[in-house]
């Protein structure tokens, strides 16, 4: 049913497709087969689902988002160059969509005041609370620097890539969201 | 603390997901993987290219020909009688599952013929993967499993009607005490949208995350966001509207008289839609519309008309694609009165009541069934028997093998 919400996803992080079998399986999915494409669904969609989660903080919205970037690369799979990896060409999707729908989102509750979401964007409890909390204190476009980096490990210049923004640009917004983090990192030591 | 403590924390701070969303996610994938257009190899022998250009140029000559004139009305109407009729209904021709709706309630009715009775529900609705149906009785909007058990019922102020449930499985609109009202797809957080409607079905985006359109009271066509209650954009609708549907990009209004479409563009994102200029399809004259569907590409629409034949009233049922070219599918003495697609287009289901058949046509080349007593077969042991309506007709076959 649509919405049994509740369950908590916790520290599942499948390892990386090897590069021959990803481009194999590509090139399957392309030709139209569902099973590669539920292997490339499960290898990507954790992933994917847990970069939206923290750059939108919204349960819903994570879940549209990650589905959402699924099927624009569904939908652009006959052109996908299948000698590049498949991961950044959706985590570009995944983080770019996110920001747009965060940015939309802040710009409605300056017009509408704070309303539902709130409620719905308050983190579970659990391990890193403090952490969580304070992510979703920064803006979007901190977040999405931070999410790229240290949960899914692209460099500096990858990720100003992805964003289509100067490395200058993410190496900064990388650096304030760090420091913005530092108070409740620090007070975890 | 440093960035490895950040790095496992961003990995395993639990995070909230649904039960079934990864499920979800992959099952809507795969309709889509399906409903892609396969890659076509590149034309690349001349000789190849050539034999097409002569073949395409017979072919002209033909149908320009007086004697081609006859193939083209051949082409025009691909079929100008019905298919003989066959038994009772022993197997939905091109699979997947109906939802009928008969005087004792809604019926579901498998690939293989075996139909159940759902209770007694005044309409119903499948949910967009064919694993629940929500049904409407009373006051009462209820969510149950195709084998009938119940999942949850939400008791309203006034009657309930017209429940759809969103493509995203999300969420449910309908009907109730003259305005519209959504409730998550578990039964809670039911809300209001808008206090006064016009008694149209709504019609949930097939892309957004949760825009619906509808007819407001005043006869205008709205878009509102089902979750904030925002509404988003407005225009006018076709006068008399009766029928609203939305599929693929595109928007389709219906009154007793005429058909429109309009393209429709949603920023999914952004929450934002551009509604375009209605576009009227064109209708033999003195026709009336009993009923026109989209396909679930929202590329075509079926519509049955009504028209005034020299020996009285006959059916009509007329396929228009995208550019509003029409094509005359099927003509039958007396009177059609409902049509749907099958899960993947490709093939209609046409309700004939004069003559207690459903007809099975394939919109191109094609077999066409027919099945005979449909009365009978939703009304056992009643001695007199009413035609029974189509509710709808789902899902992807492979959804429909895992039941």
């Amino acid at each position: 049913m649509g919405t049994e919400s509740g369950a908590v996803e916790q520290s599942e992080w499948p390892g990386p497709l090897p590069a021959r079998r990803e481009r194999a399986l590509v090139r399957e999915a392309q030709g139209g087969s569902r099973s590669a494409l539920a292997a490339l669904y499960a290898a990507h969609w954790r992933r994917a689902h847990r970069a939206a989660y923290l750059i939108v903080h919204d349960a819903a919205v994570a879940e549209d988002v990650a589905q959402d970037a699924f099927l624009a690369a569904v939908g652009a799979l006959d052109r996908f160059d299948r000698r590049r990896p498949f991961a950044p060409w959706l985590h570009r999707i995944v983080a770019n969509r996110a920001i747009d729908w965060a940015r939309r989102e802040a710009l409605r509750r300056r017009v509408d005041g704070a309303g539902e979401r709130e409620q719905l964007a308050r983190p579970p409890e659990g391990l890193g609370e403090d952490v969580m909390e304070a992510l979703a204190e920064l803006p979007a476009e901190q977040r999405a620097a931070i999410v790229l980096r240290y949960l899914l490990d692209y460099t500096p210049g990858e990720i100003a890539g992805m964003l289509d923004l100067p490395r200058g640009t993410v190496n900064s917004r990388l650096r304030r969201a760090l420091d913005r983090l530092g108070t409740q990192l620090e007070a975890e030591r | 603390m440093n960035e490895a403590r950040l790095r496992s924390l961003l990995r395993e701070a639990p995070i909230p997901v649904s039960e079934d969303s990864e499920r979800r996610g992959l099952e809507v994938l795969e309709a889509a993987l399906a409903e892609r257009e396969p890659r076509r190899a590149p034309v690349t022998s001349p000789r190849r290219l050539a034999l097409a250009l002569a073949v395409a140029a017979l072919l002209g000559a033909l149908l320009l020909s007086p004697a081609g004139a006859a193939v083209r009305d051949w082409v025009d109407d691909v079929l100008t009688t019905a298919p003989r009729p066959g038994p009772g209904l022993a197997k939905i021709p091109g699979g997947g599952r109906l939802l009928v709706q008969s005087r004792s309630g809604p019926w579901v009715v498998q690939a293989d013929g075996s139909r159940r009775l759902l209770g007694n529900f005044e309409e119903a609705t499948w949910s967009p993967r064919g694993l629940y149906v929500a049904a409407a009785s009373g006051r009462t909007l209820t969510a149950l499993k195709p084998d009938g058990t119940p999942r949850w019922s939400l008791s309203a102020a006034a009657p309930v009607s017209d429940p759809r449930w969103s493509p995203s499985g999300y969420r449910i609109a309908y009907r109730s005490g003259g305005g519209l009202r959504v409730t998550d797809a578990n039964g809670t957080r039911d809300r209001l949208i808008d206090p006064a409607i016009a008694p149209v079905a709504p019609a949930w985006s097939p892309l957004g995350l949760s825009q619906l359109a509808y007819v407001g009271a005043d006869g205008s066509l709205r878009f509102a966001d089902g979750e904030s209650r925002r509404m988003i954009e407005r225009a006018r609708a076709l006068p008399g509207i009766k029928r609203l549907e939305w599929a693929g990009e595109t928007l389709l209004e219906a009154s007793a008289t005429a058909l429109q479409l309009r393209s429709i563009s949603v920023s999914k994102l952004a929450q934002g839609i551009e509604v375009g200029p209605p576009r009227g399809l064109p209708l033999p004259a003195g026709a009336t519309v009993r009923d026109a569907t989209l396909s679930p590409d929202g590329e075509k629409v079926a519509s049955v008309l009504g028209v005034r034949g020299r020996l009285g009233p006959r059916g009509l049922v007329v396929v228009f694609d995208d550019g509003g070219g029409g094509r005359r599918l099927f003509n039958a003495p007396g009177r059609l009165s409902e049509v749907a697609w099958a899960p993947h287009g490709g093939r209609l289901l046409i309700a004939w009541p004069s003559t207690d058949q459903w007809l099975f046509l394939p919109t191109g080349r094609g077999e066409g069934r027919s099945v005979s007593e449909v009365s009978a077969a939703f009304a056992p042991g009643a001695r007199v028997a009413s035609f029974p309506r189509i509710e709808g007709w789902c899902c992807s076959g492979w959804i429909g093998q895992r039941g």
